[in-house]
């Protein structure tokens, strides 16, 4: 008797069902076509339910980049860098656009766009942007959280980039686009973006002094960029390095 | 959306089913398969040539799609996260002489090097014959050979313990 396929054979009957050699095999095996049934099912659960919420940052990644390290959440590409003493929050009501971009982090999803001349570009952990370049971002967090973000320069100082004011960290109910954006200071260098989302409020002083100690020592320490510590446990964090470039 | 982009959008629509039935099995659990899927794809698409070849691209995407939930699996023991270490599902043929008990194997599973680990799941979860799993692998059948030698010993003398 032929032995059942495994399921590496049955993937591949999948992809190419007219000249799959499996094919007798399966005509007369019940428990085998129960096997493909199942896979096919598990196929239509990802076009209907993985798919479309993971396309984005798929298609966003740059494809020569490797992955970040499981703590941290990237932010996706855009012409985008942080902005140290300097940063302004332009107030722009509109959602993100086409070029909307989603990476998937710890627990938490962030989306990351800027505004080009007329497109967004994205940019990749560690890539140059221009110094004075504007930058939005959109989080998906997993469960309602208080967000932080933050960059940190090479000069050791810890900029708010949102929320701008208040303390505790922006509720975030579910995924939405922040209001307003970020231009960068326009002194180019290393800069990283934290972002942290965590169910219980954080004082910004608190966040300030797990940045600092994480990566306020200067530009190899910007861009080492270490996990922030200190921090509640149940709090998820991510990173993006930029280094501002002319 | 460029073409560079809609022709990425379309090969994740078609290859996203092989790597999400992989991570679901390795993972057993949906969100984490999520989650798994699409950082696997974001390490395919460093080799579109690859991924275009329809050939080679299935054990491609099952030996990326198992070293990077084997590390999953690991990593998540090493943070005490139970949810992420379910127990594999023997693959139908395997007699239970060859893996006697599921629990106490999978503890052995988790002792080993992540290459030894794919090995393993190769032979005892997904059924595969051993030149499948070195074709699959990448690795010489010799070397299947002797990961799962070690592999068996070692999981011998595990059971050995916990029944003494």
């Amino acid at each position: 008797m032929i032995p059942c396929p495994s399921d590496l054979k049955l993937e591949a009957h999948l992809l190419d069902e007219a000249g799959s050699p499996i094919a007798p095999h399966l005509s007369s095996c019940d428990r085998c076509r129960a096997r493909l049934e199942e896979m096919r099912r598990l196929g239509d659960e990802f076009r209907r339910e993985v798919y479309p919420v993971t396309v984005d940052a798929v298609v966003a990644r740059p494809r020569s980049r490797g992955p970040l390290a499981r703590w941290m959440l990237y932010l996706a590409p855009i012409p985008v860098a942080a902005a140290a003493a300097a940063v302004l929050l332009l107030v722009q009501p509109r959602g993100p656009g086409d070029d909307y971009l989603g990476v998937k982090g710890s627990g938490l999803t962030l989306a990351v766009f800027a505004r080009a001349t007329d497109a967004a570009r994205a940019v990749a952990d560690g890539e140059s942007v221009s110094p004075s370049a504007a930058l939005r971002f959109q989080v998906r967090p997993a469960v309602p959280c208080r967000l932080w973000l933050v960059s940190v320069d090479s000069a050791g100082t810890v900029s708010r980039l949102y929320p701008a004011a208040g303390e505790g960290g922006a509720e975030m109910a579910g995924p939405g686009p922040l209001p307003g954006g970020v231009l960068l200071d326009g002194k180019p260098g290393p800069e990283r973006i934290y972002a942290v989302c965590a169910p219980r409020a954080i004082a910004f002083a608190d966040l300030e002094r797990a940045v600092r100690a994480a990566a306020g020592a200067g530009a190899a320490a910007v861009r080492a960029g270490r996990p922030l510590q200190g921090l509640p446990g149940d709090a998820a964090q991510a990173t993006l390095l930029l280094e501002k470039r002319p | 959306m460029s073409d560079e982009r809609e022709e990425t959008a379309r090969i994740y629509r078609d290859l996203g089913p092989a790597v999400y039935r992989r991570c679901l099995r390795l993972l057993g659990d949906r969100e984490a398969a999520r989650d798994a899927t699409q950082e696997v794809f974001v390490k395919l698409l460093r080799d579109t040539r690859r991924l275009q070849d329809r050939e080679t691209v299935i054990p491609w995407i099952y030996r990326v799609a198992t070293n990077h939930c084997l590390n999953l699996r690991r990593n998540a023991r090493r943070r005490g996260e139970e949810e992420l270490e379910p127990a594999l599902e023997v693959a139908p043929g395997q007699s239970e002489a060859r893996y006697p008990d599921r629990q106490l194997a999978q503890k052995v599973l988790s002792r080993f090097d992540v290459a030894t680990q794919a090995v393993a799941v190769g032979v005892f979860v997904d059924g595969m014959e051993h030149e499948e799993v070195a074709a699959a692998l990448g690795i010489s059948r010799r070397t299947v050979s002797r990961k799962l030698d070690r592999f068996l010993a070692n999981a011998r003398k595990y059971l050995e313990r916990s029944t003494s």
